[in-house]
């Protein structure tokens, strides 16, 4: 499996939200997407749209509530149409399943397309360790290869880079001159893969669907890259998260409309292609193996748990990436692990474990925009404060992120809110703390104990004058009232 | 395959699964409807959509050029025959090309674009592989050429889109390896939406079945405008490992 570091959430996010060029990064690719997906869904009006995210939503309930029964289905139907389904109950057994198709196939070159799953299981490592060349193809998913990081965003991978960090790069580890031309580091890409492709003896893809009904695996690209992969290579090896399933090939029109849209703001991506199973013999070309590995590694943690299942009807678009606050200042690689931003912030959890990553559920302003842009409506920040509140009762000491000392402010902190007497004496007291540690009317960094993690990364303003409470008894209640 | 290392058996998997949600190993209690393989129901959408299709094909046609044109494709609207050549002609000239791969499906019965190209000293050749041994050759031939020809088995006016079933006779690597492609689009070929190109597909899967071979053929694929990315910067470049330049040649059968 993927390295996991979500331990590190607090001090990575402390270097993210200082690192200049990653703020500047994260506000163009945020804003920029946001805006096209926004276009969207005006373009269709917002009644279609709610339309179609209702009926998405019907359909991954009706699927993930009957998974096994859709699963069997799959299995039959791939089967039929000449392929092989594997299931792999974690990381490490559906990496062991693609090294042993390689090694019975003698497979020396993978190309691969993007697949936030492969990300997961940390599948490139295990194929290089046993001597097998591995080669990104989506040119974000190429650009991190070579720099050795992970993707830092769901469908932008290589979203934190700036262009002159690209062209350094290829400069570095390619051989080519310096440029910062966005073309002309395309074209590099283009060339140094072209013979890749050609050459390649197995391609190893993702799934953003798969259908039930007909066996088939879709996967929606833009670059082509896909369509190589799973084109030229002998061998075609599927990747997929269990949760992927949908029942018909009529359910995937909805789809199609809602991916492309939430996710870039395209109306359709350049290309969808349907895999069904191998070449058949009168086809032109195409792989004479098809395998398709179906991936558990944690996913029916979530599904055991009513408050968490629908984290599982996710379509990985990256939309409620973009309208987070929190995404937005730390970027995806603060959340140290696969999957980032609020989704990220309950699935990481769910698949590797809450006391590995007991900061993430706290990540969260819980102020809906995720829910809000989310094509499935999955209620994001419902199912984090369900975790929170796990968290804060769990009887493990490894899983609790409240302290003792937490758990008596928090009380003492209702009590204050609920009594008119002790908040205004509180106010009082407040005041008469901060005035001496304020500049221009804001605290900055301080060492004082309980407000220095504040302080650290934010300013905190000092008390008002007057109180919301007063101004309101003396000026607003009398307005038009 | 029970091999160790080829993971778990199915049934242990979705035993784990059916314990997960808690649920007894059967079916869903209400049919779903989307899963219909009924002959009857599914022929009569079928004719439904076809129907709807005819009435309005002027209409299709129309909306189908311009999502094109919008989704990056150049839009071409010939008149006959001759217009198509004339334009299939004027591109191979313009990019110079000497080699022009194509499939072999029916529209280059209509459109005999091999004879055209020939006059301007253009190979035009269907790329179909005959025995093991043309592979790579057909391969570097097509990595080496400068378009590739197609027809299009429908063209979906919701989203402009072409689609393509690879079979014999096509394959799935000239309208992707040549850096232009060209799609020449019948009025036969085009079709409304998303759900009707699902409702024909799903009847044609469910008829295969009936007769023992259900079958949605090894793949099938959406071709909407230029091969692009956005990975550095959000700034977009077309002709990453796919085609820079597209064409759709909309034919207007006289
Ligand atoms: S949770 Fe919703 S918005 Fe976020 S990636 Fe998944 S589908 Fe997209």
């Amino acid at each position: 499996m993927a390295e996991v570091v979500t331990r590190q959430f607090v001090p990575a996010s402390q270097a993210a939200v200082k690192d200049v060029q990653l703020r500047q990064a994260l506000r163009r690719a945020g804003s920029g997407f946001d805006g096209t997906r926004r276009e969207a869904i005006a373009e269709v009006s917002e009644e279609v749209w709610e339309g179609w995210r209702e009926q998405a939503r019907k359909i991954k309930e009706h699927t993930i509530g009957h998974l096994d029964y859709y699963l069997a289905m799959l299995e039959r139907n791939v089967a039929a149409a000449g392929g092989q389904v594997h299931f792999a109950r974690d990381a490490r057994q559906a990496n062991a399943i693609v090294s042993e198709i390689a090694r019975r196939n003698g497979v020396k070159t993978v190309t691969k397309s993007k697949s936030m799953v492969s990300e997961e299981l940390g599948l490139n490592h295990v194929l290089e360790a046993n001597g097998i060349d591995v080669f990104e193809t989506d040119l974000g998913e190429y650009i991190i290869q070579l720099a050795e990081e992970t993707p830092s965003h769901l469908v932008a991978p290589a979203l934190h880079k700036t262009r002159g960090q690209v062209a350094q790069l290829f400069a570095e580890q390619l051989g080519v001159p310096y440029s910062e031309d966005i073309e002309e580091m395309a074209r590099v890409a283009r060339v140094a893969l072209r013979q890749k492709f050609l050459e390649a003896d197995m391609g190893v893809s993702g799934a953003n669907f798969l259908v039930a009904e007909t066996g088939s695996l879709v996967i929606i690209t833009n670059e082509g890259n896909g369509r190589l992969c799973t084109s030229a290579p002998r061998i075609h090896v599927g990747l997929a998260g269990m949760e992927k399933v949908i029942p018909s090939l009529q359910d995937l029109a909805v789809f199609l409309r809602l991916l492309p849209r939430s996710a870039t703001g395209q109306r359709i991506s350049s290309y969808v292609s349907m895999v069904t199973g191998p070449k058949r013999a009168e086809d032109e070309d195409g792989p004479e193996e098809f395998h398709l590995i179906i991936v558990d590694n944690g996913r029916s943690r979530l599904l055991r748990d009513p408050a968490l299942r629908e984290s599982l009807y996710c379509i990985r678009c990256g939309a409620c990436l973009n309208v987070c606050p929190i995404y937005q200042r730390v970027g995806g690689h603060a959340y140290g692990w696969v999957y980032p931003g609020p989704i990220g912030s309950i699935v990481t959890p769910g698949l590797v474990g809450v006391a590995e990553a007991k900061d993430l559920p706290n990540a969260s302003t819980l102020c809906g925009a995720c829910r809000d842009a989310c094509p499935v409506q999955i209620n994001i920040p419902r199912m984090l404060l369900h975790l929170r509140h796990q968290q804060a009762e769990s009887n493990d000491e490894n899983e609790r992120t409240s302290s003792d000392t937490d758990k008596l402010l928090a009380r003492g902190f209702a009590n204050v809110m609920s009594s008119p007497l002790l908040l205004k004496l509180g106010r009082t007291v407040g005041r008469a703390v901060s005035k001496p540690l304020a500049k221009s009317g804001k605290i900055g960094e301080t060492r004082l104990p309980l407000i220095s993690r504040w302080t650290q990364a934010r300013d905190l303003p000092v008390p008002a004058e007057r109180s919301f409470r007063q101004r309101w008894r003396d000026e607003l209640s009398k307005d038009g009232r | 395959m029970t091999s160790a290392n080829m993971g778990i058996p199915s049934a242990e998997f979705l035993a784990s699964v059916r314990d997960a949600l808690g649920r007894a190993d059967a079916p869903p209690e209400n049919a779903y409807e989307p899963l219909t393989d009924d002959l009857a129901t599914l022929e009569n959408r079928a004719i439904e959509v076809r129907e709807r299709i005819a009435g309005e094909l002027p209409e299709l046609s129309r909306r189908l050029g311009e999502t094109a044109a919008l989704r990056g494709w150049n839009v071409t609207r010939c008149a006959g025959v001759e217009e198509t050549l004339d334009y299939v002609v004027s591109l191979a000239r313009r990019l110079g090309a000497t080699s022009v791969p194509r499939s072999e499906q029916s529209v280059f019965d209509d459109v005999p674009v091999d004879a055209a190209l020939a006059g301007v000293g253009a190979l035009c050749w269907p790329a179909v592989y005959d025995g093991p041994d043309s592979r790579e050759g057909i391969r570097r031939r097509l990595a080496d050429s400068s378009m590739g020809i197609t027809g299009a088995d429908y063209a979906i006016a919701e989203t402009g889109s072409v689609i393509v079933l690879p079979r014999r006779g096509l394959s799935r690597l000239v309208s992707v390896v040549p850096p232009v492609h060209v799609a020449i689009v019948r009025q036969s070929d085009i079709i409304g939406t998303l759900d009707d190109l699902f409702a024909l597909r799903r009847l044609e899967y469910h008829q295969n079945g009936q007769s023992g071979t259900a079958d949605m053929g090894s793949y099938l694929n959406f071709i909407t405008g230029p091969s692009r990315t956005a990975d550095i910067e959000q700034t977009i470049v077309v002709g990453v490992h796919g085609p820079r330049e597209v064409h759709m040649v909309l034919l207007d059968e006289e």
